[in-house]
């Protein structure tokens, strides 16, 4: 759950998803689910060029499967406690292995 | 009798499970309301009120067309053969839905309406209470039934009803071709001997089309009474006076609904007076087809006739046209622009109320129950949903939600929470209604949705772990997963504990240096503080005297504190012994030289004593100059400044670290800061410590430090004599470096660090130290002086300024040098 409770704090900050077929898209996060599919607002498809289709899209949600990147406001990540929230999960999962 | 064959002997004269079910195969749903009502008198459901007694009004010599309506007898001889198992149920719910929707709409639609209620009570009880039986009968009934699942079939009857049901088409609109003499006759016939007269027709020949209302305006009317008080029509009738162009309502019956009042006879007399007029359909134009039957005890419950809602019903609240006719022309127009804009808005609620009703409370509570299992499965147990399982499960959001304070849309709630405050909101929403039953059903639909999601909880707890299922014969596997553990694309086989750590603790043992094995020992030094950390949340109240449970519990807790407290202390690694001139670092100054230690030691300062505090101090300064940020930090020749990543490190170790370290000297004793410098001075290479700004900042922070003891007044004699030797010594080795110890070129990054330090020097020297001083930084000063004369006004400021920090502990000012 590390990565949904990651992504949940993320809400209403602006990022950019690549999927996995190369499109990137940037708009406002509005949510995100435990499959880590995304909901995105106000979109912005980069390299609009090449795909003049999605040129009227104004939102969009995304299925988690065809998620590649999702690019964060750098500023918006607290690395520490994402650190130790890495440890917590570790150390649940290991839990949960034995 | 029956008149649908309901079976219409009251339960309490009803014999338990007796063969007076009729038809009905399914449970009386009206059974639940009774039952309610002997549980709890009044507040329940009355069958007194709910009964609609139609039965009593029917009478043995009308049933003349219940062929005509059900297909009986003369329905020819091959329907003949139809038997008594016909649907009535399903005809009869369907019926049930429409009042009951026509209920809600005008509850909706004349929201003041709800007082009235009881005096149309009192008044008619005929018509109303069949509609109190629609309002009262919940709905969810089935489903105090533990094991009930609600028909998950749509059912046609839902959708083909409702879209109907808005406009329930009239008797009259459903024969246009009546002609005006059929009418006519009609009306004479019926006027003559009895009191009333049948409104619906009126309209059709009296009302020129130019002041009907729109068609949309009878939504509004409500349904329970008659639209058009009689007898005013009759008067206008006989008088032959009702004279065109008298739209709407006098402006002495200000609401629709105040007309059954203020009209004389009761409506239930006019009722009587209506039933058999349409019943016996004039012309023999009536040959209801049978599901049309059901609608007939409708239209006569609510004597509302085609008047109000036809197509072709117009004025529908004429109610008093003498009144009209006194009234003024300005007063006219006002009412007139105020009957428009309620007509307006009458149609503004028809097309938000367009959909209401579509679904049925059966298809509502589907979908509610979809989503609390949903919801049930994406939070895991509802059960566990206490705050430490929450912060295991979702730690990052929580913490990060409390840090920024951010609730952005509801984030503080724990999720297991969601549920709750999901029906919460369910019942509020239901219970705003504001009217007491629909309060009471909301409150039980609550109850029953957390008994669903317990049930729901229940059955995914009782659902076996199995994490997948191989299925003899075939060639893959079935794995099943859930939100919380997906679907694992790989099935990597863990190797067993027993094997696991083993390796790992013979690689440790090897060397205490290697970079696995310090950070395996940060990792330990963190899993340690957080288990502190943790404890620090659950730490007990500070226990009251006398309390023995409470004492031992506190005892109990600090036990646990400091076992942690040694744990991490053991993970730290400072008491290692020092192995001088060893190549391998210190596992301590190791564990300081990766970005996480470093981050590590605020966090570990917090948790420890000063004893402990003292030691790791005393660790660094012994190991200043294995110190990654000042062992790397002495820049190469030919380059002016360390690389970018040693200055990150310096950035951080100055950030995380020295913060730490300043905050336990200033209030460490002065034996410990002359025992410090001591150390400085007899293990470290000084004058290439003083060149780094990590070794100047930590010299700075001793030396400010005996100079704030020595103001307070606080250091002894003999102290102050050891110091000042032990100053002595740094002052004559640092002397002739001292025009080094600046970073590169004067236009090179920051000096201000340096500036500090001589500033340090400067305070505690004598004067014959400080004249050395300043010829030993003359040349920096004029520099620095020069060359912020290039400088933009701030930046110079600030040079300037940082001079000054040195010169004014000496005494000078830069203005001297003018």
């Amino acid at each position: 759950m590390l990565f949904f409770s990651f992504f949940k704090t993320l809400t209403n900050q602006t990022v950019t998803i690549e999927l996995k077929n190369d499109i990137r898209i940037r708009g406002i996060l509005k949510s995100v689910d435990q499959y880590l599919n995304i909901k995105l607002d106000e979109i912005e498809v980069l390299d609009l060029d090449k795909y003049p289709h999605l040129s009227s899209v104004k939102s969009m949600f995304i299925r988690g499967s065809v998620v590649r990147y999702v690019m964060l406001p750098r500023s918006e990540v607290d690395v520490g406690l994402l650190e130790d929230a890495t440890r917590r999960e570790a150390a649940n999962q290991a839990g949960k292995a034995r | 009798m029956s008149f649908f064959g309901f079976d219409t002997t009251l339960p309490r004269d009803r014999q338990q499970g007796g063969p007076a079910r009729g038809f009905f195969e399914n449970p009386d749903p009206f059974a639940e309301g009774a039952r309610a009502q002997a549980l709890e008198d009044d507040n329940g459901i009355d069958f007194e009120d709910t009964y609609d007694g139609l039965g009593d009004q029917l009478d043995d010599d009308q049933d003349a067309f219940n062929d005509d309506t059900f297909g009986g007898a003369d329905a020819g001889p091959s329907t003949g053969a139809v038997g008594r198992d016909f649907d009535f149920f399903g005809t009869t719910a369907k019926v049930a839905d429409v009042i009951g929707e026509e209920q809600v709409r005008y509850a909706l639609q004349n929201p003041s309406a709800a007082p009235l209620d009881a005096q149309q009570k009192a008044a008619a009880p005929a018509p109303t209470t069949t509609a109190a039986t629609t309002t009262k009968r919940t709905g969810y009934e089935k489903y105090s039934e533990p094991g009930y699942i609600p028909d998950l079939q749509a059912k046609s009857s839902v959708w083909g009803v409702s879209q109907k049901k808005p406009e329930p088409i009239p008797a009259a609109s459903r024969r246009p071709m009546m002609s005006l003499e059929e009418v006519e006759a009609q009306m004479r016939q019926r006027s003559q001997p009895t009191a009333t007269m049948p409104s619906h027709s009126i309209p059709q020949h009296l009302v020129e089309p130019s002041y009907l209302q729109p068609p949309q305006y009878s939504q509004g009317v409500p349904e329970g009474f008659p639209a058009v008080p009689p007898e005013y029509l009759r008067a206008a009738l006989e008088k032959g006076v009702l004279p065109p162009g008298m739209p709407g309502l006098p402006p002495g019956i200000p609401e629709l609904h105040g007309a059954p009042v203020m009209s004389g006879p009761p409506p239930m007399h006019l009722q009587q007076g209506q039933i058999p007029p349409q019943n016996l359909p004039p012309q023999g134009h009536r040959h209801a087809a049978p599901p049309q039957g059901p609608r007939q005890p409708q239209q006569q419950q609510m004597p509302p006739p085609p008047s109000a809602r036809g197509p072709n019903g117009g004025l529908p609240v004429i109610t008093n046209p003498q009144q009209l006719m006194h009234l003024t022309e300005e007063q006219r127009n006002a009412y007139l622009v105020e009957d428009a804009k309620r007509a307006k808005r009458n149609h503004k609620i028809f097309l938000l109320s367009r959909g209401n009703g579509l679904m049925t409370p059966q298809d509502k509570n589907f979908i509610t129950r979809i989503q609390l299992q949903q919801l049930v499965a994406a939070a895991g147990n509802v059960a566990d949903a206490d705050p430490e399982a929450v912060l295991a499960e979702d730690f990052y959001y929580q913490v990060y939600s409390q840090i920024r304070g951010a609730p952005r849309q509801h984030p503080h709630q724990p999720l297991g929470h969601f549920a709750q405050t999901y029906l919460l909101q369910t019942g509020n929403r239901l219970g705003g209604h504001g009217n007491r039953r629909a309060f009471q059903s909301a409150d039980n639909h609550m109850q029953r949705m957390q008994q669903q999601v317990q049930r729901a909880v229940e059955a995914a707890k009782a659902k076996p772990k199995n994490k997948q299922l191989i299925i003899e014969g075939s060639l893959g596997k079935i794995s099943f997963s859930n939100a919380k553990a997906p679907k694992h694309m790989l099935n990597i086989k863990r190797p067993d504990s027993s094997e696991g750590p083993r390796p790992k603790k013979v690689q440790s043992d090897l060397s205490l240096s290697d970079r696995k094995s310090i950070l395996t020992n940060i990792e330990s030094v963190y899993s340690a503080l957080m288990a502190m950390e943790d404890m620090e949340r659950t730490m007990p109240p500070p226990p009251e005297e006398g309390d023995a449970d409470a004492i031992q519990v506190h005892m109990e807790w600090r036990q646990k504190v400091h076992s942690l407290n040694q744990k991490l202390w053991r993970a730290l690694k400072v008491m290692e012994p020092i192995v001088p001139n060893s190549t391998t670092p210190h596992p301590f100054i190791a564990f300081l030289s990766y970005p996480k230690g470093k981050k590590a030691i605020p966090r570990i300062f917090r948790h420890i004593d000063q004893e402990q505090r003292v030691t790791i101090l005393t660790m660094i300064v012994v190991h200043l100059d294995s110190l990654d940020v000042v062992r790397l930090a002495q820049p190469g020749p030919g380059e002016a400044q360390p690389s970018i990543a040693v200055r990150e490190s310096i950035d951080l170790f100055s950030l995380a670290v020295m913060p730490s370290l300043l905050g336990y000297v200033n209030e460490a004793p002065f034996n410990i800061i002359i025992g410090l410098l001591g150390l400085v001075i007899a293990q470290t290479h000084v004058q290439s410590v003083a060149r780094t700004k990590v070794g100047l900042g930590i010299l700075t922070m001793l030396l400010s430090r005996a100079e704030i003891v020595k103001e307070a007044g606080q250091a002894a004699e003999r102290d102050w004599q050891q110091w000042v030797e032990k100053f002595n010594v740094l002052f004559d080795t640092l002397e002739p470096t001292l025009a080094d110890i600046f970073p590169g070129a004067i236009n090179t990054g920051d000096d201000m660090y340096v500036w500090q330090f001589l500033a340090a020097v400067g305070i505690g020297a004598s004067p014959e130290q400080q004249q050395r001083l300043v010829i030993a930084v003359k040349d920096r000063v004029m520099e620095t002086v020069g060359y912020s004369k290039t400088l933009p006004a701030d930046m110079a400021s600030q040079r300037l300024g940082n001079v000054n920090l040195f010169m004014r502990a000496i005494g000078l000012d830069v203005e001297l040098l003018g």
